[in-house]
């Protein structure tokens, strides 16, 4: 079929001649190759874009979707769920359980029965990091952290109890 | 004076060894076993050690280089600025498992490799890195040797891609091979426009032929170096001229069955063909180890360091040739395989033929107004064609002229070539731009 | 999966059979698990046919037993490099059954989004294509750009590629603190890193030789077929739902929208990068004009569109994404059915490759730009 391609001008003509096409080409590699020892702007100019990672840690976001953690209330150290299962309930994968459990507590001198958290188990193999969970929280207690590390040598290690929710993970940093 | 004396004492402490270790050695052989047998060993010794470590490193500057194009920074692990990189891939390669598939050949399975790094590095024992004893063996049909001893590489791709067993290792082997084969005709043929002025077909006699004409063949044949640098390329299935490797193709070509030390072999001596193409170029057009002034060290009786000099004069050039691989490599797409073979036979070899005929008219054209009116252009014929200024400046816009007859002449034989013609063929597309919420759709062309 | 046939006898000595080759599931180049049955003639492509269905994890079934607003994560997981769009398709689907009116800068906010989205999909188009092709170092700079969206996004979404961007009603958080310093920074940086890679590309003879005329297709066959975005586009149809049906903010925006002539790969190249110029356009516009107020709309306690079906569709970086969404008044579908550009542009790829070689095929899968997330859903 006809492909349409406009007419060359000599100028035109001459350049194909002379390889300037590849020539053109090549002189921006070789820019390259010269501003990768020389220039320092990566993101602008021609310098390395590497972030040499185990040596250099990335700059997360602050809303980064990372780990999940259970967050205590800064004075008193006690954990700042209610049980209220809206987590779970939010949840599109099923990757969260709440255990709640009765405790007996004085109101007004009449001895009443409330619900506090007994254990929360967390699938972290299954969560997809939408952070539904984040949103449904009412207390700003289950936050996704910034920690993005979350390999384990074994599946059972996916599967975070209350302990490690709310402690999180110690996780090596390589230095060299 | 300061500079000269301190030279000569480096040179005796340098040097010193040597004279001792052949007395040594008069002891127990005759001098002439010592100087065309001993010596000769030590130096294949030598050569072979830098050759191997040229590749191995050649490797790991590919990676670097290609590195700092892309804007990032290559291996950094393993040692300083990872620059035992290659130890640790030799390394590895060693502890992998060696195997051999089912039905494969064994024993052409087992010698291809072998066949591929031995006709590479059997070249450099004529290549001359140097001028007295940085050459191992001065044959007077050097360059012949070097295009047959190089083509014995073909060989090994076939019988690997053969041995292998597998539908695409045959396919990648012949494609390769048919590749390298249409090419080498080309190589071969942008030499003999150097020779016509070298009168030698050795390697170290080019070298002299230029030096004494103080030029590099360069100058006098641009035409003939472009040729045989796109040659050499694509005689190495580098890219731009590397389908029958791509991945994307048909995984890795001819040595898709091999792994371990027998993949390496294969890679070693891919490398060591690109520095035998590097070193040939340098010799035969970059005036090889020869460079102006360096002789002046001869001159003040300095003879092993100018022979040093010398060497590190041709390991600079041949490096800047390995460089420009590298940049091309990463710089172009690559070829399509029919597009790959249309250039070998339709555009290289009818631009060697003209490159022949043209240099040969340019020549003819010197000799006959060598003392016309007065006018000299031929100063000597001894050690290959030395012209004087007026011959050479002749002799130089002959060759720039030839470049363009040949331009001309190549695109009046591919006035067909729908891809590779004189036409610029960027297109631009045009922007529609239709008022808010209204169907853009234009008339459907039939 | 129509069967491809081989010829098994030959007519003369000099015949030689046809060849099936496998282009597995495994393969380089295929974008994804994508397997091409070719048949061979030499190396002349005579038949083709396409085996999907390797990615398929059952989202339309799974979207069946989700709550409207839990259905947005997965629908970043269809075209994975676009998640922001998929996303867009959604909640915009739902919005409108709904009958909900999203604040105002919202829509500016989502405009100006989606259109880094359509650039960074852009960018790994490019990047892929040019490396299928041979030429490597364009992978790493045009990485190197979407680095930056990727960037901007984990800062504004707080995940890079599988965002959850939106929810029903707006947005989750609104623009964070330096966003628009952020946004104008690449903005200004972004035309200059373009010419480059057309100066590595767009004039390069042996870049030419691999692209112009392969997989020409003509616009007739093109609407036909049901092609859509760039493709179409190519081919000298110009169709944009941008400009067609306009959503969200686009309406107000004044931009063009590049067409081809030739309907070859070569031409698509050009459309995709004149593309990417006019989403920098648009969101240079957006932001100026950025307005003030809410981001998120007032939702009912629970979100359920009224019984009835619909069907939404917006201009994803591939092409029409489209959403049919049949629901019968409770809090979960009954039905959704994703159009995805990628499956029906797919369709194109046999009568785009018979008669050329086998090293085309790789440029025509990859000019297509198909993900198969969205094919195999």
């Amino acid at each position: 079929m006809q492909l349409k391609t406009p007419k060359s001008t000599l100028v035109q003509k001459l350049k194909r001649f002379l390889f300037m096409d590849l020539v053109k080409g090549m002189g921006l590699t070789l820019k390259y190759n010269v501003g990768a020892l020389t220039d320092k702007d990566s993101v602008a100019g021609k310098g390395i874009y590497t972030e040499q990672y185990p040596k250099v840690r990335p700059d997360v976001a602050p809303r980064f979707h990372g780990a999940p953690r259970l967050n205590m209330d800064p004075e008193t150290h006690d954990t700042l769920c209610i049980a209220c299962n809206l987590c779970a309930i939010a949840c599109p994968e099923d990757c969260i359980d709440v255990i709640p459990m009765d405790v007996e507590i004085i109101v007004a001198g009449k001895p009443r029965r409330k619900k506090v958290l007994d254990e929360f188990i967390f699938d972290t193999s299954r969560c997809m990091f939408c952070a539904l969970c984040q949103e449904a929280c009412p207390t700003s207690c289950l936050e996704l952290t910034q920690d993005f590390e979350l390999a384990t040598y074994s599946r059972a290690g996916f599967v975070w109890n209350r302990e490690m929710l709310e402690q999180g993970r110690e996780t090596v940093k390589y230095t060299s | 004076m300061f500079w000269g004396k301190l030279i000569d004492r480096g040179a005796m402490l340098l040097f010193g060894p040597i004279n001792v270790l052949n007395d040594l050695l008069l002891k127990a052989f005759s001098a002439e076993t010592i100087n065309y047998f001993v010596w000769p060993l030590i130096q294949i010794g030598l050569v072979v050690t830098l050759v191997a470590g040229w590749v191995a490193y050649a490797t790991y500057l590919e990676r670097k280089i290609s590195a700092f194009m892309q804007a990032r920074l290559g291996p950094m692990r393993v040692g300083p600025w990872g620059l035992l990189q290659p130890i640790a891939d030799g390394i590895k390669l060693l502890a992998k498992e060696d195997f051999i598939p089912d039905k494969a050949d064994r024993w052409i399975f087992f010698f291809a490799p072998y066949i591929a790094v031995a006709s590479a590095f059997i070249v450099f024992s004529v290549i001359p890195f140097g001028p007295d004893w940085a050459v191992i063996a001065d044959v007077n049909i050097g360059l012949l040797l070097v295009l047959a001893v190089s083509s014995v590489g073909v060989l090994a791709l076939i019988l690997a891609g053969w041995s292998s067993n597998s539908k695409y290792a045959l396919l990648g082997g012949l494609r390769s091979s048919a590749q390298m084969v249409s090419y080498e005709v080309s190589m071969g043929l942008s030499l003999i426009g150097a020779l016509m002025f070298a009168r030698t077909l050795s390697l170290s006699g080019m070298v002299y032929a230029q030096g004494s004409d103080s030029i590099w063949y360069i100058v006098y044949q641009p035409a003939g170096f472009l040729i045989f640098l796109i040659s050499g390329i694509a005689e190495n299935n580098r890219a731009p001229f590397d389908l029958p490797e791509a991945e994307s193709e048909l995984v890795a070509g001819f040595h898709t069955e091999y792994s371990g030390m027998r993949w390496s072999l294969f890679f070693m001596a891919e490398y060591a063909a690109m520095v035998v193409v590097a070193a040939v170029a340098t010799t035969v057009y970059l005036g090889g180890w020869y460079f102006p002034f360096v002789d002046r060290l001869e001159q003040s009786g300095n003879h092993n360091l100018y022979v040093i000099v010398s060497l590190l004069v041709f390991l600079i050039k041949a490096s800047v040739l390995l460089y420009i691989y590298f940049w091309l490599r990463w710089t172009l797409p690559r070829f399509r395989y029919d597009q790959l073979m249309d250039i070998g036979w339709k555009w290289l070899i009818p631009s060697a033929l003209i490159n022949i005929v043209l240099t040969a008219i340019g020549v003819f054209l010197i000799q006959a107004l060598n003392g016309w009116r007065g006018l000299q252009t031929i100063e000597a014929l001894s050690q290959g064609l030395n012209l004087t200024a007026y011959g050479k400046i002749i002799m130089i816009v002959i060759g720039l002229i030839s470049v363009f007859i040949t331009g001309g002449l190549l695109s009046r034989i591919n006035w067909r070539s729908r891809d590779f013609n004189l036409k610029t063929q960027r297109r631009n597309i045009r922007l529609v731009n239709v008022a808010k919420g209204k169907p853009a759709v234009e008339a459907v062309q039939q | 999966m129509h069967q491809v046939e081989i010829a098994t006898t030959q007519d003369t000595l000099l015949d030689s059979p046809e060849m099936v080759l496998n282009m597995g599931p495994q393969h380089p180049s295929t974008h994804g698990v994508l397997r091409v049955i070719l048949k061979l003639d030499g190396e002349t492509v005579m038949d083709l046919d396409c085996d999907i269905g390797y990615l398929h994890r059952g989202m339309e079934k799974i979207a069946e037993n989700r709550m409207y607003t839990m259905i947005a994560p997965y629908w970043d997981r269809l075209d994975y490099i676009a998640a922001v769009s998929n996303g867009l398709v959604w909640v915009e689907t739902v919005e409108q059954m709904m009958g909900l009116a999203v604040p105002i800068r919202a829509h500016y906010l989502r405009t100006i989004l989606t259109e880094l989205n359509r650039i960074a999909s852009h960018l790994l188009w490019l990047a892929t294509h040019a490396l299928d092709i041979g030429a490597v170092t364009v992978l790493l700079w045009a990485l190197r750009e979407r680095e930056e969206i990727l960037k901007i996004f984990e800062r504004q979404f707080g995940a890079r590629l599988t965002c959850h961007a939106w929810r029903v009603g707006g947005m989750a958080n609104d623009a964070y603190d330096d966003f628009g310093k952020d946004v104008r920074q690449f903005v200004n940086n972004f035309p200059k890193r373009l010419d480059e890679y057309e100066t590595v590309l767009s004039e390069n003879r042996i870049w030419l030789s691999r692209t112009v005329g392969i997989g020409v297709i003509s616009a007739a066959d093109a609407v036909a077929i049901g092609l859509s975005g760039p493709a179409l586009r190519g081919s000298g149809v110009a169709w944009d739902i941008r400009k067609s049906r306009p959503y969200a903010a686009y309406g107000e925006m004044d931009f063009d929208i590049p067409v081809g002539e030739n309907g070859d790969t070569y031409d698509r190249y050009l459309v995709r990068l004149e593309e990417m110029r006019q989403s920098r356009r648009i969101i240079g516009q957006a932001l100026e004009n950025l307005p003030d107020g809410p981001v998120n709309a007032k939702l009912p306690k629970v979100v359920k569109p009224p019984v009835g079906d619909y069907y939404h569709s917006i201009e994803g970086p591939k092409g029409e994404i489209g959403c049919y969404l049949v629901s019968d008044g409770s809090a979960q579908p009954w039905r959704v059915r994703v159009r995805p550009p990628s499956f029906v542009n797919l369709q194109a790829l046999k009568q785009m490759c018979v008669g050329h070689l086998v090293a085309d095929v790789v440029a025509i899968i990859g000019t297509l730009d198909i993900v198969l997330g969205e094919i195999d859903r």
